[in-house]
């Protein structure tokens, strides 16, 4: 019989398996497993260097990101200007690393916010139920009839248009889902027999409910998190590119991709755009190779 | 459930700050208006009367089919869902199928090939096409397609005097590509994962034990299996493909539902912004009554269960 | 080896590894038995020894990421021989043999069924294969097996779904399934674990019925003693990948000489022998798949181990049919 690649693998594992190189690892199972997903990793280092540029953008770039400077205007990239210049002077790449400090901080920290609340209400309210948890499930459902961008335009259209307002109103539609997910794994926690055994303890509904179940419910929360980073990252630069997010004189992602409604723009300086949108989708692919890598690595029904 | 929202939509526009009779005269007439004039346009549109008393008349003549006008130019808003739903419902189809058919395709191969270069690469393309902006991939297909190319119209739905289905289709073809993108994408990940859980079930070994052939294992029993939270799965993303198609409308230049939307909000002509968004709600809130039905409709379980 | 013709299926030396999460695992390591014809071989050992395995191994219904390493397994149809570790998974030949020549059926009848077809088409899609019978005939036929198991109303029953059916209905069903084609062989792994013990004994009774009837040879794997001394011709005992006892369900129960079998039949009480039986669990537990033992792999839980046993005792011969794979089982015998 012929040998396909999967037969040389079984023959080199099942050669080390025989002379004992494989020995279980002690470590952590589930960092190992991380670690062990290729994507998941190439996802953390994209992740962390994008993160340390735009913390570090001082040091990476002279240029002032919302300083015009007509003298310069469109100018294609060049050694000076890493992605040009756009239609006011203005250097494209100081923009994308100060944008995306704005961007990363409004995705990544309205969804933590959001976790934070959905955490809490849902431990508390999966855990013992009572009047909390009928008024925050019946909350949530109303949030939730909302598909996510008319719910988000239709508050900005109350509330108007500002960075503080944005981060509330992702925190307001971001919490349900948080919230059903920790509500329905305290659920199925409860039944569990070592809930049982530390009620009869006599230990408080507040320490069994965040100090011992809690932890077990994060895995899921941690994958819902980076999903809906991702999400509201992809959210605000939508909203901005639209011209309905953030204010345009504070530099994100979405605000500089705002120039590309301009046909003229969009067909002829490619470099106002087409970089910040590469950006944009390689730090949200990389956020997203995150929370699968999280996925596979918490999710005890898979192998392999 | 809709009432309560209409209530609560209702109250959010109410409290909203601005007058909104200052948006619907230009600046020279405000400047100039007297005070009784611009107090018998407020006594006009409904705008003095006290809370409970102004959501009451809304309510019942939304129930009558009346749904108030617009602001801007003082349309009905009745007659602009009338004019702009179908142009979002042929878009949203357009995708919904395209993407359900590639998404479930790819994702089965996807399955049946797990491990091979070829799942490991739609993977990756199934995740790249969750994270790219929608509309930056509309840019630069109509950057390609549109202007490079020529190809394919930059926006719009009919050209005057195109009129025939035919002369439709250009117009349709990228902005239900773009739209069925990020959808296509969570397809094939939903249909990969659902296919994957069933194939290792015990009936498919019990299938296989029957010495059926490999297509009818893979087809009759595992897809039909996993087609029912498939389905569920794309019912829960509609809300997706409704709001994903609000700012493809926009970029294309759609006359659709989600183009309006956008126009009405910047426009903050509320009486609009809160139609609209009450009509998304009764779409997703039917939608998802819909999938009810429709997995009861594939899955023998439920069916029986509901006699 | 006894080469006589009633021999149904022989298996010889198997080794089936897995090579999940990135290990191996030796989970057959060196199987040889033989499955006569009409007559039921019963395979019991401590889940986890690799019973299961050597069923799918023998359907070639592993999962991807294992192989069938070395050995035989040999099908003796009609007067070919048929080698079927030499034919492809999922091939032509294969599929021939599957459902028509050996059938199987599973541990979990919930489970086992496909729940979004009807038990009658899942009967019928074994009979349009490996038949030229008409629709109309297929319906017949399915229907008349339906009551030959034993099910209320087959007519009204053959167009209901499993979840209608309970769970020994559904075993019937899967028996019915299996028996469709008239197999030479039906495994059967665990078929009643999943059972209420009423009902099992009813599925146990249909089996023997159907030895009888068509002389099919049967494989049981169980581990539930009191069915080995009721329906066993022949018994394999296994333990970690090796049948390290096997003979005629007279050697194997009432001269049980490897410590496994030993303590195996220590550990379960014996309906009939009253209330105070001296049931000894069997120390220890079982090895870790990853770390198993050198040599015999029961010594670490063995009270006879000496320092030979640290290599793997071949098979020895205490009668014509009862075979051994110990090193001290002279010792033993006489005890
Ligand atoms: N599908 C599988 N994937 C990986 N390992 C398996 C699989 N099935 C069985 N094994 C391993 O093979 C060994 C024997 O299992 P099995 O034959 O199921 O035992 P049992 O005797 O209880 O039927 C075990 O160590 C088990 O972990
Ligand atoms: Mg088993």
């Amino acid at each position: 019989m012929k040998k396909t690649s999967l037969d040389k693998k079984f023959d080199k594992l099942r050669f080390l398996e025989e002379n004992n190189k494989l020995v279980s690892k002690d470590q952590n199972r589930l960092i190992s497993k991380f670690l062990n997903n290729k994507l998941a990793v190439l996802g953390l280092i994209i992740f962390s260097i994008i993160i340390l540029a735009t913390i570090f953008a001082p040091l990476l770039t002279s240029y002032d990101p919302i300083r015009t400077d007509l003298r310069s205007m469109r100018q294609s990239p060049s050694l000076d200007h890493w992605f040009g210049t756009d239609n006011t002077g203005r250097d494209v790449f100081s923009r994308v690393l100060y944008g995306g400090r704005v961007s990363i901080f409004v995705g990544l920290g309205s969804s933590l916010m959001a976790a934070l609340i959905g955490l809490a209400i849902g431990c508390y309210g999966g855990y013992k139920g009572g009047w909390v948890d009928v008024i925050a499930l019946r909350i949530s459902e109303i949030f939730m009839s909302f598909p996510q961008i008319i719910l988000v335009l239709l508050l900005v259209s109350i509330t108007g248009q500002s960075l503080t307002n944005l981060f509330v109103i992702f925190i307001l539609t971001g919490w349900g889902g948080m919230y059903r997910l920790s509500r329905a794994r305290m659920l199925s926690l409860r039944e569990e027999e070592y809930v049982q055994a530390l009620e009869s303890f006599g230990i408080s509904t507040f320490t069994i409910c965040y100090k011992h179940m809690l932890p077990n419910a994060l895995g899921p929360i941690m994958v819902m998190i980076t999903l809906s980073t991702a999400m509201f990252i992809l959210t605000e630069a939508g909203l901005s590119f639209l011209g309905l997010g953030v204010p345009l004189n504070v530099p994100t992602w979405g605000n500089i991709l705002n120039v590309a409604t301009d046909i003229v723009v969009l067909q002829n300086y490619w470099w106002m755009w087409a970089p910040v949108g590469i950006v944009i989708s390689v730090f949200v692919l990389a956020v997203n190779f995150i929370g699968d890598g999280l996925r596979d690595s918490t999710d005890p029904s898979q192998q392999g | 459930m809709i009432f309560v929202i209409s209530f609560l939509v209702y109250f959010g526009l109410d409290l909203t700050p601005g007058d909104a009779v200052s948006h619907m005269i230009s600046p020279e007439l405000a400047a100039t208006i007297t005070p009784e004039k611009l107090e018998a346009m407020r006594e006009a549109y409904g705008l003095n009367a006290t809370f409970l008393e102004r959501y009451w008349i809304w309510l019942t003549s939304c129930l009558k089919g009346d749904f108030g006008y617009s602001m801007a130019g003082g349309v009905a808003i009745k007659d602009i869902m009338v004019k702009t739903i179908p142009a979002t419902l042929e878009l949203s189809i357009v995708a919904l199928i395209i993407s359900t058919i590639l998404g479930c395709s790819l994702g089965i191969l996807s399955a049946l090939k797990k491990g091979s270069a070829t799942d490991s690469g739609l993977t990756v393309a199934g995740m790249a096409g969750v994270s790219i902006p929608e509309f930056f991939f509309a840019l630069v297909a109509i950057l390609i397609f549109g202007m490079h190319f020529q190809w394919l119209p930059v926006g719009g739905r009919l050209l005057p005097h195109y009129e025939t289905l035919l002369d439709r289709i250009p117009n349709i073809i990228m902005p239900s590509m773009v739209l069925a993108l990020a959808l296509t994408a969570g397809a094939m990940r939903y249909s990969r994962s659902s296919m994957l859980d069933v194939l290792s079930r015990e009936f498919i070994k019990t299938a296989r034990s029957k010495g059926l052939p490999e297509w009818r294992i893979n087809i009759l029993h595992g897809f039909r299996v996993a087609l029912t939270p498939v389905v569920v799965l794309i019912g829960f993303r509609l809300p997706l493909l409704i709001g994903g198609s609000t700012i493809i409308e926009q970029v294309f230049q759609w006359p659709g539902i989600g183009n309006m939307f956008i126009r009405s909000v910047r426009a903050s002509d509320y009486p609009l912004v809160m139609m609209i968004s009450l009509m998304y709600v009764f779409v997703v809130l039917t939608a998802s009554l819909l999938i009810d039905l429709l997995t009861a409709l594939i899955d023998p379980r439920v069916r029986l269960g509901k006699e | 080896m006894r080469h006589n013709k009633n021999i149904a299926l022989s298996v010889k030396d198997l080794k089936t590894y897995f090579y999940t999460n990135n290990r191996c695992n030796k989970a057959v390591n060196g199987v040889s038995f033989d499955i006569e014809k009409g007559k039921t071989l019963c395979v019991v050992g401590e889940s986890g020894c690799g019973k299961s395995v050597t069923a799918s191994t023998i359907m070639q219904l592993l999962p991807t990421l294992s192989r069938i390493e070395e050995g035989e397994i040999i099908f003796h149809k009609d007067n070919e021989k048929i080698n079927i570790e030499k034919l492809e998974r999922n091939g032509k030949e294969m599929r021939e043999i599957r459902g028509s020549d050996i059938a199987m059926i599973f541990q979990d009848p919930m489970t086992a069924l496909n729940p979004v077809y009807t038990v009658g088409f899942q009967i019928a899609e074994n009979l349009k294969y490996h038949t030229t019978l008409s629709k109309k005939e297929i319906r017949e036929k399915t229907i008349r097996l339906l009551d030959d198991m034993g099910i209320p109303l087959p007519e009204q029953r053959v167009d209901e779904y499993p979840h209608s059916y309970s769970g020994g209905m559904r075993q019937r069903a899967m028996i019915a399934m299996a028996m469709a084609c008239n197999p030479k062989i039906l495994i059967a792994d665990e078929p009643t674990t999943a059972l209420d013990v009423t009902i099992q004994a009813q599925i146990f009774e249909l089996m023997d019925n159907l030895k009888k009837n068509y002389n099919t040879a049967i494989m049981l794997i169980t581990h539930d003693m009191g069915v080995v001394a009721e329906l066993a011709d022949n018994v394999a005992v296994m333990y970690m990948g090796n049948i390290v006892e096997s003979g005629t369900a007279d050697d194997v129960l009432r001269r049980p000489t490897h410590p496994y079998t030993k303590a195996l039949l220590d550990s379960v009480p014996v309906l009939g022998r009253g209330r105070d039986q001296d049931i000894k669990p069997i120390k220890g537990s079982t090895p870790d798949p990853y770390d198993r033992p050198i040599g015999c792999q029961f010594a670490p839980r063995c009270n006879w181990r000496t320092e030979s046993c640290d290599i793997m005792p071949e098979i020895s011969n205490i009668s014509e049919t009862h075979e051994i794979r110990c090193h001290k089982y002279k010792e033993i015998f006489q005890y």
